[in-house]
């Protein structure tokens, strides 16, 4: 990296050559190594937050500095202030910031934007049982006093008594949205509770990159937004061992620094079982603990509209699942054929396992394939399997099995490992432990698949076992270009009953909460290339720009690729052997228009028929609605906008 | 001439070869890039924790799969002339098998300053690349041979051959229609305005030309979507369509009828407003640079020679004046060559143009470096030819000019 | 063109003072320049005074009053003179923030490139030779750099290391104050400026050395020069004021782009940032709100369109005004 770093030397200089000196360290400066641990379990290295007490303001004590010192290890004499966090909450009107980002709502429908904890309330993993912090500039203030940051008279930012003002610095995206919503909260922290805000905005590649912004917590206070599930996992976000940090190579999202020892193992234990009733107890404690502390100030639900021409008929549209859930059931109330919808962004590319766009995979789900769909925060299986399977329903089974030294097992690492002394596991009871002896119990999850006979590729060819078997060859290969394996590497077997039921046995230890959405996939391995080969023999490393499966792959779902016009539309049709029968929407075509008010002008112009991404153009989209010219759905997304509060001086 | 061509090509080359590494550099050293994607994924999903998690060693192989772990000259010689691919061997010898040739992990180093503030930095290598490393890895022939690689983020692992020949047509036809519509309109007003000075009419096109430049391109755009599109639909008019290239399906409009998706005049319709915003955009440069020009040429002798003469006096103005007046109007053709190419980035995205320079804008917003550089790449190579041309056209126009 | 050689001597023997006074009686005489001028003078007075004139801060926010119409008031009765943007903050103050930095962001990269581009292309075109060769392949190179990049690269730079580029702190404080903005607003503002106008001055060198090319060979030139006067001389004397009248309308072309193009890379994401307002980010805010207040992008987008008009009148005028033989 010697090289970057000149380079950036020589940029400057090549920019600028009359400026003075460039930002080179000074003399005297000690160097040391950092040694980065990869494998094994991150050194954590920050202190853990204390709740001595019930009462809401529980004093932070920072116990001894850890032995490197420094950055990331010393407590943020603001933000490492339990009461100067709670007063963040309480000085932000977060009905307010909803305000000004949609001015155009009633009060009713900005309430129901509001969220207090890390799911909606409408979630099954939500617990009422905690800290909500209603706009109460008058309590934060009260806790700034008595944090000791004093008002001295006539408002303006608070000192403390050794004259430092409370200034927080605070990092977000540079889109307009995220401007907007930082430039409310610096105007509602000043001039309610006294607190400076000094904003720096950055282009996404920043803000979100591996080696910048937040990943390497270079910030005090910070906001964006994370996409709702179905499982409210929460593991990476919250656990003690998922801090970033320079000594496990910036692993982890817990961007806070955050450790609070029984909110950690909460979280754990509640993604370490697959019981839903010990699940919701386990995510209760947590969310507890969560809003106690005030690490991360849930600041409000993103407003999602999605739009229809009025000739539109039975779509839907739903917080967690896209309008694509029920695709097969679309139809036109005029009885024409031909439907258009818009799409934001381009398919990198038709292969879903190496897809980098969530939105392109989902929806090809559903067009080429029989998705498991996600309404309401859960899971459904409307399409080709006979049933979801779970645990409740007997798809799925989770033995508690034996294991001894030299088995392979799933480690707390998330690895598979061979058993021996001293590898950490989680048992059956929900337990980490650290093996050292003779057998110990844990689960072993199995979970069988059945699909619907007769479900056909769209030549007419039958889904068969060797084509299950083609995917899961395929999409463990280290060569796909797979992004993660750890899927893959959690299987300790796959056996097949018939050509339409498999059974994945997954090792002990391994506790997908998501099972039952696991499947294994299918490719036609039947299916004869351009060049005479079949798919079956093509070398993996060949897949990712192979015509056949990148740019028109095979479908079983309700349509079938006919075009892919680059930069434009991609084209379907109506497939003759759906399973359910052919659809009535003959042609389908995706257009590709990135910029919401040319696709809000093609609505209204009646050029496309659907859009599910208003975006700036929401309010002429409401409008639109309601002078009937259009249909409109509108709900509270899974997005949610939070306050990140980084514990330790970046 | 000869002589001096060669001379002007071998430089050129240089020139070609020094901007293709500055530009290199620039986005070698730009945020972002496929792992930053795939970052931004996983934490949009809200920390996917477990089975799909993304770790260390995930990441290498990403890294390794796009080449981010090499050095930034091995990179770029690999890019531009596909080279180096492996040990050089000769016989049965390796040789420079132990290069190293780049860092999979890079070492971290913490500087402690004596005012105790301290930082972290990438320094050194913890775990190098050999050059031996790169046989097994997919690899192109070079830029400069034609090889444009594979996306990395637009159409993952394709050619960007593809992606720009999709592109392509679209902006040559909305680039090309536009300049020459804007040159055709352009000078003859901007002769106009010269002949007939402070006239109404040179006041009225003088305005209009300097309306068309004095806000962004983008007002424009959304403007005439607003007018002519969304309002002029609403009243019952004929309408233009508010984007795209061609309709996905028959439309009706009145006075019009039904339009079928895919003929002539459906393209036709979806090409006026594109095109008529560039145009109005554009014209104003070259009236305002004509109209300089021609008063700069109109006093001088050998037009009041040629007037004198007794030639009408549209010849005068055309063969002796406008001739002359063009002289320095070729630099600006200079321009015109990567322009037609380049696209316009502003309006191709108002009216979802699906032209090259949208998908430059596309590439840099999605961190696509293979894909930005290799639109670079064509554009230095042809601002260096329009610059030659352009030369050349110089002494053509102006025999006094010499070419050293 | 004996003309041409008359009327260089014409000015050779013109007292300077002479020539001002004639350029500044034809100026005086050019109705829409005047015109133009005066708005441009009170507009930039009156941005000068954007502190005592504003009727709001800067950047005070009322979320009861977003995107009010021009005229309108707040709920407690205040009046908004020309409305309100998407966050309720004044758009008559924001905009004459904004006419400050704007103007004098335009001003200054078009001042700065221009100057660049016409030593060097001077140089180039006089010398010709190595000299030619040299500035001509350097100005073909800096033309090449992609710009979107390297604005995207100086705001990450910045970001990771606000002190990795160090401009002296009087400079920090003369910008600063220059553009009524806080210091570390400024950063930002003269690294736009620095990279636009460093990026800039290609096509005015371009131009210029052709002009000096055509220029060179005259015979007056050649006479000069035999007469033994200095190169820097018939440069400044000879062939700058032949060069003049192009290189004004190139000068306030050039000062159109700038303050139009700030508006586009705003519009791309690329340009000063909001909360320091510019004309061009105004706009940029304010097309998002086009379908449902459409007066918002033509309040916003006023402003950079009469500067523009006024700036463009101006040079038409200071070009005829310049040129001798033109018939004010």
């Amino acid at each position: 990296m010697q090289t970057q770093r000149i380079l950036k030397r020589l940029i400057v200089l090549v920019l600028a050559p009359f400026l003075l000196a460039c930002g080179s360290p000074q003399a005297q400066v000690v160097r040391e190594t950092v040694i980065v641990n990869q494998t094994s379990a991150p050194v954590v290295q920050t202190v853990i937050v204390e709740a001595t007490s019930e009462s809401d303001t529980a004093q932070v004590e920072p116990t001894a500095a850890s032995s490197t010192g420094g950055k990331l290890t010393q407590l943020n004499p603001t933000l490492g202030d339990v009461r100067v966090r709670q007063a963040i909450a309480y000085c932000i009107d977060r009905l307010e910031i909803a305000k000004a980002r949609y001015p155009f709502l009633s009060d009713e429908e900005r309430q129901a934007l509001m969220i207090d904890s890390f799911v909606p309330s409408n979630h099954w993993a939500y617990s009422d049982d905690i800290t909500k912090y209603p706009f109460d500039p008058e309590k934060g203030k009260a806790l700034l006093e008595e944090a000791g940051w004093k008002d001295n008279g006539g408002g303006g930012v608070r000192y403390r008594d050794d004259g430092t003002p409370l200034s927080i610095k605070f990092l977000s995206a540079d889109t307009a949205t995220s401007q907007n919503i930082g430039a409310v909260m610096e105007q509602q922290l000043i001039n309610n509770c006294g607190i400076q805000l000094i904003r720096t905005h950055a282009p996404g590649s920043y803000f979100l990159g591996a080696r910048t912004g937040v990943q390497v917590r270079d910030f005090e206070l910070t906001s964006f937004s994370w996409v709702g599930q179905p499982d409210p996992s929460g593991s990476t976000l919250y656990a003690c061992n998922q801090i970033p940090t320079p000594e496990n190579n910036w692993e982890g999202q817990n961007f806070m620094g955050w450790c609070n020892p029984t909110a950690s193992n909460a979280i754990l234990a509640a993604n370490n079982t697959l019981v839903r009733e010990e699940r919701i107890k386990q995510f209760a404690i947590f969310q507890k603990e969560f809003t106690k502390d005030m690490v991360s100030l849930p600041l409000y639900q993103v407003f999602d509209v999605v739009a229809a021409s009025n000739n539109v008929e039975n779509f839907k549209a739903d917080a967690t699942q896209t309008i694509f859930g029920n695709a097969y059931e679309w139809r036109l109330k005029d009885g024409s054929d031909n439907m258009i919808i818009a799409i934001n962004s381009e398919p990198d590319t038709l292969w879903g396992l190496i897809s980098a766009e969530i939105t392109t995979a989902d929806i090809l789900a559903f067009l080429l394939g029989d998705g498991i769909t996600s309404y309401d925060y859960d899971y459904q299986a409307p399409g080709s399997l006979t049933r979801l399977p779970t645990l409740e329903n007997g798809g799925a089974v989770n033995n508690e099995v034996e294991v001894t030294e030299g088995d392979t097992v799933w480690s707390i690492d998330g690895e598979a490992v061979t058993l021996a002394p001293g590898v950490e596991v989680v048992d059956s009871t929900g337990q980490a432990v650290t093996y050292e002896s003779g057998t110990i119990k844990m689960n072993q999850l199995s979970v069988t698949f059945e699909s619907i006979p007769g479900l056909k590729w769209e030549d007419g060819e039958p889904v068969v076992q060797a084509d299950y078997e083609l995917a899961l060859k395929i999409n463990c290969d280290p060569n796909s270009g797979s992004v993660s394996l750890t899927l893959c590497e959690s299987r300790a077997s796959v056996d097949f009953a018939s050509d339409t039921t498999y059974t994945i046995t997954y090792l002990p230890g391994a506790q997908w909460a998501n099972y039952s959405v696991y499947g294994l996939g299918a490719y036609p391995s039947h299916q004869v290339l351009s060049d005479g080969r079949k798919l079956a023999d093509v070398p993996v490393n060949e897949w990712a720009s192979l015509p056949e499966i990148a740019e028109k792959p095979l479908s079983t779902g309700p349509y079938k690729l006919v075009e892919w016009v680059k930069g434009q539309k991609l084209v379907f049709e109506a497939n003759p052997n759906y399973y359910r029968g052919e659809v009535p929407i003959k042609t389908l075509t995706l257009q590709v228009i990135p910029d919401t008010t040319q696709a809000v002008a093609q609505l209204m112009t009646g050029s496309i028929d659907i859009i599910d991404y208003a975006g700036t153009e929401q309010e002429a989209v409401l409008n639109a609605g309601k002078e009937g010219k259009i249909q409109v759905i509108s709900f509270p997304s899974a997005t949610w906008a939070h306050l990140d509060m980084n514990l330790y001086l970046p | 001439m000869i002589t001096f061509l060669i001379r002007r090509i071998l430089q050129m080359f240089v020139v070609l070869i020094l901007s293709a590494i500055v530009s290199y550099a620039l986005l070698y050293v730009a945020p972002g890039g496929p792992i930053e994607q795939l970052r931004a994924k996983q934490q949009q999903q809200g920390g996917q924790q477990g089975a799909e998690a993304i770790r260390a060693d995930d990441i290498a192989r990403i890294i390794a799969r796009f080449e981010l772990d090499l050095y930034m000259p091995v990179r770029f010689t690999r890019w531009l002339i596909g080279f180096p691919r492996g040990p050089i061997t000769i016989g049965d010898r390796e040789f420079f098998g132990d290069l190293e040739v780049g860092c999979k992990t890079p070492g971290l180093v913490r500087l402690r300053y004596p005012d105790g503030r301290e930082e972290l930095v990438e320094e050194g290598c913890q775990e190098a690349v050999y050059l031996r490393d790169l046989t097994t890895r997919r690899a192109t022939n070079g830029i400069l041979f034609g090889d444009f690689g594979v996306s990395q983020v637009i159409l993952r692992d394709r050619p960007i051959t593809t992606l720009i020949m999709s592109r392509l047509p679209y902006t040559l036809v909305l680039m090309g229609t536009s300049i020459l519509l804007s040159i055709l309109i352009g000078i003859p007003i901007g002769v106009y305005s010269a002949v007939r000075q402070y006239s109404r009419f040179d006041t009225i096109m003088t305005t209009l030309a300097f309306i068309g430049s004095s806000l962004p391109s983008f007002f424009f755009g959304i403007l005439a979507i607003l007018l002519f599109s969304v309002l002029a639909q609403q009243a019952n008019l004929p309408y233009l369509p508010s984007g795209d290239a061609v309709a996905n399906r028959n439309y009706t409009m009145p006075v019009l009828g039904t339009i079928r998706a895919g003929s002539f005049l459906d393209m036709f319709l979806h090409f006026i407003m594109p095109c008529s915003v560039l145009t109005f955009i554009n014209i104003a440069g070259w009236s305002r640079f004509i109209r300089g020009s021609m008063l700069e040429v109109l006093p001088q002798d050998y037009v009041r020679t040629a007037r004198s003469k007794g030639l009408r006096e549209s010849s005068v103005l055309i063969s002796h004046a406008l001739r002359n007046a063009l002289i320095p109007f070729v630099t600006l053709l200079a321009g015109i060559l990567p322009a037609l190419f380049g696209g316009a980035i502003i309006i191709e995205s108002v009216f979802n143009w699906p032209g090259l320079g949208r998908l430059l804008l596309d590439a840099l917003n999605r961190n696509d470096y293979t894909v930005a550089m290799a639109l670079t790449f064509i554009q230095i190579l042809l601002l260096l030819i329009g610059y030659l041309l352009s030369d050349i056209l110089y002494t053509v126009v102006d025999p006094r000019i010499k070419l050293t | 063109m004996s003309s041409q050689l008359a009327s260089s001597h014409d000015r050779i023997t013109t007292p300077i003072e002479n020539q001002w006074v004639s350029l500044l009686k034809r100026l005086l005489r050019h109705r829409i320049a005047m015109v133009s001028l005066a708005i441009l003078l009170v507009m930039f007075g009156a941005s000068l005074l954007a502190p005592q004139i504003a009727p709001f801060p800067r950047d005070r926010i009322a979320i009861d009053a977003i995107r009010l119409a021009p005229m309108e008031r707040e709920p407690d009765g205040q009046l908004h003179l020309l409305g309100t943007d998407h966050l309720g903050r004044d758009y008559f103050t924001r905009l004459l923030y904004a006419a400050r930095v704007s103007m004098l962001v335009a001003i200054l990269v078009s001042v700065i490139s221009t100057l660049i581009g016409i030593v060097l292309g001077l140089l180039a075109g006089y010398f010709g030779g190595w000299v030619d060769i040299a500035i001509s392949r350097t100005l073909e190179f800096v033309s090449t750099f992609p710009g979107l990049t390297i604005l995207l690269i100086v705001a990450s730079i910045l970001l990771r290391n606000e002190n990795f580029i160090v401009f002296p702190r009087f400079m920090d404080r003369f910008v600063a104050a220059l553009f009524a903005i806080s210091e570390r607003e400024a950063k930002q503002v003269t690294l736009i400026i620095l990279t636009l106008s460093l990026l800039g001055w290609t096509g005015t060198a371009r131009l210029m050395r052709g002009l000096t090319l055509s220029v060179r060979e005259q015979p007056y030139i050649e006479a000069a020069r035999a007469l033994g006067v200095s190169n820097i001389t018939i440069m400044l004397r000879h062939i700058l004021p032949n060069a003049a009248p192009p290189m004004i309308v190139d000068f306030t072309l050039g000062i159109n782009g700038a303050l139009v193009g700030e508006a586009g890379l705003s519009f791309l994401g690329f340009g000063i940032q909001d909360p320091t307002p510019t004309w061009g980010n105004t706009l940029a805010f304010a097309k998002d709100y086009m379908l449902v207040s459409p007066w918002m992008p033509l309040v916003a987008g006023f402003p950079i369109l009469i500067v523009s008009l006024a700036i463009n009148y101006l040079g038409d005028g200071l070009r005829d005004a310049i040129d001798p033989r033109s018939k004010v």
